[in-house]
């Protein structure tokens, strides 16, 4: 008989192939994969246990001109929700799944963040919002407060249970040890934004979630203040739990930037506006709630104070802003105090504006320091169906030019507009834009506009759709000559313009940077003065103005305002009529007018007049500079 | 004639099959070791891995010393057993739920063991019982059906618990012994034809839990469930392909000590080995099923009967599909199901299975001369 091997000897066989080829196909695979592939497997595999970390480096600090700090930092305790934690998750989940979607207040979000809103002094609905913000990076840790009480942390450390998503640590914040001076030209910092992370340079390494400037100086120099993000690079087990840390490169701070701003001048503007509203208010004008004043160096462009108003709290934005805290900043009815009316606000210069008149007129040779004008208090040069009338109804009679600039008679400067009309060179136009009105000056600050000069261009341009309003009339020229009408300039192109003829016609281009520090407070980096006009006016044309402008602060519309002040200021009321509104209240002026070192523009919105609001404020502002007693001014000005 | 004392042991025990399984034995208790050395009662693992093993040598021994033709005649108590065995999951009270599926049986609490294990030899003997009457020539459909049945019915009792990957070793089985009992070439393919059938009808009506066609799809499209089932191939692959030639060495794999590695002590252990020990380890352990199974073919040529050659042939066959499918898996070539690597991953069920398997083949080998 035969055995079973014998008989059944090829499926033996068979089964032996089996073996070998199933153990074959197995070491093959492994080959490929332990020595052909194993240097990129190792790679995974190291990748995958260490989870890079970046390090957010300081930001630079900002010093005045003397190194007087204006924003620093300091460290402080933020909770944070970890929106990874499985808890977060769920709800999130949940929320985004039912027919609740959005609903904030719904009562799954108020039970899982309700006792830790009530601990940090917040609602469930804004840690809500927080959390599901997209515009982080997902696995980052929603900033929920920054400086809790110690109660609160101390409840959030004791009750991780409670709590187990919620993270203390320590982190560093902006400090502004002089409260909310200089708000708007320091800026605020947040959050990127995913326009500005999307536009950003890749090189500069931002991430959702980090902190950027958004306005002002912080934004202006963000690539110099932002610093070199370190990193460390941590062992993690599968759920991302944490084994220690692996190595580490520290963050590089920010560079310190210094700002030609004087911190006591700052201060000095802006007590003098607050000083201005609430005079405005005495006054009558009760609708005065904006403001601005800027002051440059005229031979250097610095700006020595630029403040607006009203004003915000930087601090308020740490850690994320509230929205009800954002809502109040950007409604309607709030003046927009996030806006920095200095080379934001555009507004009609009105008699301020009178010089760039008196220029024109005097290089075109239609006038000159003593030609003679008669005012009645009515003109109706242009046919008696257009009459306009002097400030001062009754007249000021027969008057030179340089008493036109006085007591800013409107007549003197309609007939020298006129005159200017009539060549139709638009003369006055070039002479305004040959100081720096209707461009942006290019200050290192975000947000300049561009004001307007108009012209017969722009008006064609303007009023595209309706024909009849296209052509450039008399009337336009007459009105924009005393700053009204079209033209509208910032605070600070009229604090160029005289700071051009006080720089014998050379306008200076405006910064706010003086200099950049290195890690050892050594300077790498100096802002040198840069022209950015040579007008090419004569002295003499400028000298004419000038004796004009100083007779305003000894004997004319500003005589009030300068009573009793030292040096000699050659300065121009203004007060702007604008429709529906009361009269902005203007005053610019440069000092010593002998030897002239800084230029101020001070606008008051809906504050009355020039004279008797905007003066006083300037004429303070200046004996900060000059070294003057600071007085309490009370004058009167009734003129525009 | 008489033997020499060591003429006697030899006749009655295989010695490379207990020289092979020992190996492997310590090997994977060295593995285990290192996959369990970072959890929580990883000492306590291990112990129970090794006392698995001192418990499995009471089934090798009892098969062992029992005559395995004897096994024919108690093909109805043997069919009863094995069917109880895979319901008992299923049965009220003693089932044990764990990842999906109930393929664990607990009394008073304490879980016991996954039934499905030992029915595994059940089924061999039973099926080799069937197919060894079948006299090596299996050529009329009646025959394939009569053995297709047997298939079938194990396999859904299987599939009510579900525990689809111990259903495919039951098939794998019966396909070997199907080889030794002699179906004729056009039967395999006809079978291969209605499996591939059987599977799409499954995939296509939702025949299996979600995770289950999870675990397959995913096989085809690991960027199915990258979280999931992906995950644990993902960073498996990673594991061994990252141990390179040589390997991190014992205890030094960083994805299966931070935890990377899913199920590293059981299922995965290939991978830790694989990771820790390299290509080096990984081929000493191919190496060693290699002669394992080698072994086990010469104890099937070298029975007496057809009955003893199908049953070596089908323990041979439940190891050899157990280290495709596991070690398969592990790299990405086999879709992944919950089946231990032998002698390898840490597990009592199928350890005292595994042995007990050993004990059949030694029956079968010491009984090659005859009674």
């Amino acid at each position: 008989m035969p055995t079973v091997r014998e008989e059944h000897r090829s499926r033996f066989g068979v089964l032996g192939i089996v073996i070998i080829v199933v153990l074959s196909a197995l070491l093959v695979r492994l080959w490929t994969m332990q020595v052909l592939n194993g240097e990129s497997f190792a790679a995974q595999a190291e990748n995958n246990r260490v989870r890079e970390i970046s390090l957010e480096a300081p930001r630079g600090r900002i010093l005045d001109r003397n190194g007087e700090p204006l924003v620093t930092n300091r460290s402080a305790l933020a909770v944070s929700v970890d929106p990874s934690h499985d808890d977060v998750r769920a709800l999130l989940v949940r929320t985004w799944t039912e027919d609740t979607a959005d609903d904030p207040t719904s009562s799954e979000i108020t039970e899982m963040f309700g006792e830790i809103a009530d601990l940090l002094g917040t609602t469930p609905a804004e840690i809500y919002t927080q959390v599901t913000d997209v515009q982080q990076e997902a696995l980052r840790p929603r900033v929920i407060a920054i400086d809790a009480s110690m109660e609160a942390v101390a409840q959030i450390l004791e009750r991780q249970t409670d709590f187990p998503w919620a993270l203390v640590e320590e982190t560093a914040v902006r400090e502004y040890p002089n409260g909310t001076l200089a708000a708007h030209l320091l800026g605020y910092t947040g959050v990127i934004s995913q326009t500005q992370y999307e536009q950003s340079d890749e090189y500069a390494g931002y991430e959702p979630g980090d902190t950027v400037g958004k306005s002002g100086v912080e934004r202006q120099y963000e690539g110099v203040l932002q610093g070199d993000k370190g990193w460390r690079r941590i062992e993690v087990n599968a759920s991302g739990k944490s084994q220690g840390v692996v190595s580490e490169q520290a963050p590089r701070p920010g560079n310190d930037i210094r700002l030609t701003i004087d911190v006591e001048v700052q201060r000095v503007a802006e007590e003098q506006l607050e000083l201005a509203l609430a005079e405005s208010h005495r006054q009558g004008y009760t609708s005065a709630k904006a403001a601005a004043a800027v002051v440059l160096d005229v031979q250097t462009g610095e700006v020595l104070a630029s403040t607006s108003r009203p004003t915000y709290d930087p601090a308020a934005f740490l850690g994320g802003i509230s929205t009800a805290e954002w809502e109040a900043l950007t409604a309607k009815g709030s003046e927009y105090p996030l806006n920095d009316r200095v080379v934001m606000g555009a507004y009609p210069p009105a008699s301020t504006f009178k010089v760039v008149t008196a220029i024109s007129g005097l290089e075109a040779g239609i006038t000159s320091e003593n030609s003679t004008y008669n005012c009645t208090g009515r003109w109706t040069e242009m046919g008696k169906q257009w009459p306009k009338r002097c400030w001062k109804r009754t007249g000021h009679g027969t008057l030179s030019l340089r008493a036109g600039i006085k007591h800013s008679c409107d007549v003197v400067f309609y007939e020298i507009g006129y005159e200017l009309y009539k060549r139709e060179l638009e003369e006055l136009q070039a002479t305004s834009r040959l100081f720096g009105l209707g461009e942006k000056s290019g200050i290192d600050l975000p947000g300049e506009v561009s004001g307007r000069v108009p012209d017969a261009a722009w008006k064609k341009r303007y009023n595209e759709n309706y024909p009849e309003y296209q052509m450039w009339l008399p009337g336009d020229t007459v009105n924009m000559s005393i700053g009204q009408g079209d033209m509208l300039t910032t605070p600070l192109q009229m604090a160029l313009v005289y700071a051009g003829i006080a720089n014998d016609g050379v306008v200076m281009k405006p910064h706010v940077l003086k200099d950049v520090l290195g890690s050892e407070g050594e300077v790498v980096r100096t802002i040198a003065p840069e022209t950015l006009h040579d007008t090419g006016v004569s002295s003499e044309v400028l000298g004419v103005v000038e004796r004009g402008l100083v007779d305003v602060t000894e004997t004319g519309t500003a005589k009030g305002a300068f009573a009793g002040f030292g040096p000699t200021v050659a300065g121009k009321t203004g007060t702007a009529e604008v429709k529906g509104k009361d009269d902005y209240a203007w005053f610019c002026a440069y000092a010593p007018a002998e030897e002239p070192r800084y230029a101020v523009a001070v606008v008051v919105e809906q504050g009355g007049h020039g004279g008797s609001v905007a003066g006083p404020a300037a004429r303070n502002i200046l004996a900060q500079l000059l070294g003057e007693p600071i007085e309490t001014v009370r004058a009167t000005d009734v003129s525009r | 004639m008489n033997k020499t004392l060591g003429q006697r042991i030899l006749d009655k025990v295989n010695v490379p099959l207990v020289l092979w399984v020992l190996a492997l034995l310590v090997y994977g208790s060295i593995v285990v070791a290192s996959a369990t050395s970072e959890m929580a009662g990883g000492a306590g693992l291990l112990r129970r891995h090794i006392l698995g093993a001192v418990v499995g040598l009471v089934p090798l021994a009892l098969a062992w010393a029992f005559d395995y033709t004897r096994l024919r005649g108690w093909h109805g108590v043997l069919v009863t057993m094995g069917a109880l065995l895979l319901i008992s999951p299923r049965l009220p009270g003693i089932g044990y739920e764990a990842g999906g599926a109930t393929s664990w049986i607990q009394l008073f609490g304490v879980r016991l063991f996954q039934p499905s294990e030992p029915a595994k030899l059940i089924f061999i003997v039973v099926a080799a019982a069937v197919i060894a009457s079948f006299k090596g020539r299996i050529d009329s459909p009646r025959e394939v059906g009569v053995v297709g049945a047997y298939v079938a019915g194990a396999v859904g009792l299987i599939l009510l618990q579900p525990d689809l990957g111990t259903g495919l070793v039951f098939v794998a089985i019966a396909f070997v012994m199907l080889i030794v009992g002699g179906m004729k070439g056009r039967y395999f393919a006809i079978a291969a034809g209605l499996l591939v059938v059987a599977t799409f009808v499954v995939l296509q009506f939702g025949l299996l839990a979600d995770y289950q066609e999870d675990r397959l799809l995913v096989f085809v499209d690991p960027s199915r469930d990258p979280a999931g089932a992906g995950y644990n191939l993902a960073q498996s692959k990673i594991a061994i392909g990252s141990g390179g030639l040589a390997g991190k060495g014992l205890g030094s794999g960083t994805q299966s000590n931070l935890h990377f590695i899913p199920a590293r002590h059981t299922d995965f252990i290939f991978s830790v080995l694989g990771e820790e020990l390299g290509f080096i380890g990984a081929v000493t352990l191919l190496g060693l099923y290699l002669a394992l199974l080698l072994t086990a073919l010469a104890i099937a040529t070298s029975s007496r009967d057809l009955f003893g050659a199908l049953i070596a042939a089908g323990v041979l066959g439940m190891w050899l599909f157990q280290i495709l499918e596991n070690v398969g898996m592990t790299v990405g070539m086999m879709p992944i199901t919950g089946i231990p690597l032998p002698f390898m991953s840490f597990g009592s069920s199928a350890m005292v299975t595994n042995l007990g398997a050993v004990g059949l083949l030694l029956s079968v080998w010491s009984r090659r001369y005859g009674a």
